[in-house]
């Protein structure tokens, strides 16, 4: 166990020339930048993000955070002139040039959005398995025990087990928001994407989406983008800062342990912003 | 007056905001005076808008209801005679013919309507914006032109005579602008964040087109469809030409039909008073008609916009 610690601390050092097993990075980010009709969005985001373990992105606005984000499961690949250059390597293959389908690809890396965003349409268990029934799944024994184990999961079962067949928009935003973190971990990722999960929920709903955080990362790699340094601080293993360049380009300043981060960072622009003289 | 403010200089300031609160308060009188005028302007423009709707319902109704009866609805209609000159008989001709070409009009242009409203708002090809010019253009077409269409291509061209398919299919034309435009806006008015809910899903495009996105606007589809087909139960033109009239309850699709709109057409041109007073009586049910339709499509959207309050 203080093997993998030592590891895990010295492999967070980047550009350090340890580098940590295969087995113990769930993505590894070398050099990402995403751009947009040739404007830079962000750049020079390289660091590896460990199993089991969540790493926060913070930054003040426009520091590119989301825009990283959302290139790990390529969902900028719809929007028109966005393009994402470098290597991010998931499990050791390259999502963007490697052997793995964009459909495969966001089966494995989960997202969750700023705002919940449960189907209006669908009940809460359709909103549960329905990222099974997009790939093919139709089994109803399999639903339902996946159904069940997610909500579980995201600490819903409880309070929607009696009604099930009820729409997901009676749900309060906490609920949803739990609901949609459900409905991403129905497919068993391995990473799990969270864009400011809790920005749009009241104390106590953020509250336990963090405690929830925490839980999960037993199962699932966390990767979330958070505007509160409280949080990332409480709740994040590692941490990666992002700050506007003077051409308005988001850039990694500094990637490291959130100890690290929050005591003693090594650029002196990290420790300006998470004592909160800027942002 | 404390030492303080005696100590410390500020006239500028005070001024300041004394002619701040001064104009400001000349301005709200101006404002509330305006205000007051342009509600009066919006009422009498309210009261000018309503007085020839509300004279003709009252005429309608007035007018109509003494026409309506078991003969007018179940019975063909009957050529008045100097002997009796009041044997019209029923319309019921039309109201089979009318229910039969809007059934046919909404089995071809529905489809097709709301399939090309969908590729309008998901595809931002060239030939997407060439079509949405094309769909405006003819949703502003004047309807006699769907009438000629329909009469040269399929009476004319294809050779199959005055018939309920022509006439249906001029009305298909007409409603299909009407259905791709509506479903589009209900598309396009789907919040992005669902589609990408989908995608983060791995679900592929076209999954979240059919089981996200078409369900969430489907309230907004349904209502465009209603008053497409409200339209086209109402449209004298495109019939005229087409659809051949008749006596008969006919409503097969390859027989002449008639129709509620021809039918006023038709009586309103009778040398007979009785024929021409049953007009009203058919006008008031195409009204009914429409009003039920619209009521139907009102009802809908208030639905979608309660759930996604």
């Amino acid at each position: 166990m203080e093997k993998i610690m030592s590891d895990a601390t010295a492999a967070v050092n980047v550009g350090s020339e340890s580098v940590k097993t295969q087995n113990q990075i769930a993505m590894s980010l070398k050099d990402v930048a995403v751009s947009f009709n040739g404007k830079v969005a962000v750049r020079d985001a390289t660091f590896d993000v460990t199993k089991n373990k969540v790493t926060s992105l913070i930054g003040p606005s426009g520091s590119g955070k989301t825009t990283l984000l959302r290139g790990l499961n390529r969902l900028h690949d719809l929007t028109p002139g966005a393009k994402v250059s470098g290597q991010i390597l998931l499990e050791g293959t390259d999502i963007y040039r490697g052997d793995i389908t964009v459909t495969e690809l966001r089966t494995r890396v989960g997202m969750v959005f700023q705002r919940p965003n449960p189907f209006p349409t669908m009940s809460i268990y359709d909103n549960v398995v329905s990222g099974l029934r997009f790939n093919g799944i139709k089994k109803k024994s399999i639903l339902d025990e996946v159904a069940e184990k997610s909500l579980r999961d995201a600490a819903l079962w409880e309070s929607v087990e009696s009604r099930l067949k009820v729409s997901a928009g009676n749900l309060s935003g906490g609920e949803q928001q739990r609901l949609c973190i459900a409905r991403a971990l129905a497919l068993d990722p391995e990473v799990l994407l969270m864009d400011e999960p809790t920005s749009a929920l009241d104390p106590i709903a953020t509250l336990r989406i963090e405690e929830l955080m925490v839980t999960l990362k037993e199962r699932v790699t966390i990767i979330i983008v958070t505007h509160n340094m409280q949080q990332a601080a409480r709740i994040s293993d590692d941490c990666a800062f992002l700050l506007m360049g003077e051409d308005r380009a988001g850039e990694l300043i500094e990637f490291d342990t959130t100890e690290k981060i929050f005591n003693n960072p090594n650029d002196s622009r990290t420790l300006d912003y998470t004592l909160g003289r800027f942002g | 007056m404390t030492m303080i403010d005696e100590l410390v200089p500020q006239p500028e300031s005070s001024n300041t905001r004394d002619a701040i609160r001064r104009t400001a308060h000349s301005h709200r009188a101006r404002r509330v005076a305006i205000s007051r005028v342009m509600m009066i302007l919006c009422g009498v423009a309210l009261v000018l808008t309503a007085i020839p709707l509300v004279l003709l319902l009252i005429q309608l109704i007035a007018r109509g209801t003494s026409q309506l009866s078991a003969t007018f609805f179940t019975k063909i209609p009957q050529s008045p005679s100097l002997v009796d000159p009041n044997a019209i008989g029923g319309v019921s001709n039309s109201i089979i013919g009318t229910l039969a070409l809007t059934t046919y009009a909404s089995i071809m242009a529905i489809p097709i309507g709301v399939l090309t409203g969908v590729y309008l708002a998901e595809s931002r090809s060239k030939l997407a914006s060439t079509l949405r010019v094309i769909a405006h253009t003819m949703a502003g077409a004047p309807s006699i032109l769907m009438g000629l269409f329909g009469f040269t291509l399929l009476v004319k061209y294809f050779q199959i005579g005055f018939t309920a398919i022509a006439g249906s299919f001029a009305l298909a034309v007409l409603m299909l602008p009407v259905i791709a435009i509506a479903t589009e806006i209900s598309v396009r008015n789907v919040p992005d964040t669902l589609r990408e809910a989908g995608l983060a899903l791995g679900a592929k495009p076209h999954k979240v087109s059919l089981k996200v996105v078409i369900p969430s606007a489907l309230t907004g589809i349904v209502t465009g469809c209603l008053l497409a087909v409200a339209r086209a139960i109402g449209e004298t033109a495109p019939v005229l030409l087409t659809i051949g009239g008749g006596y008969l309850n006919e409503w097969r699709p390859l027989n002449p039909v008639s129709a509620l709109p021809l039918s006023i057409y038709m009586n309103a041109k009778s040398e007979w008073p009785s024929q021409r007073a049953q007009v009203w009586g058919i006008a008031l049910v195409l009204v009914a008609f429409v009003f039920v339709l619209s009521l139907t499509a009102r009802i809908w959207a208030s639905r979608k916009q309660k759930r996604n309050s």
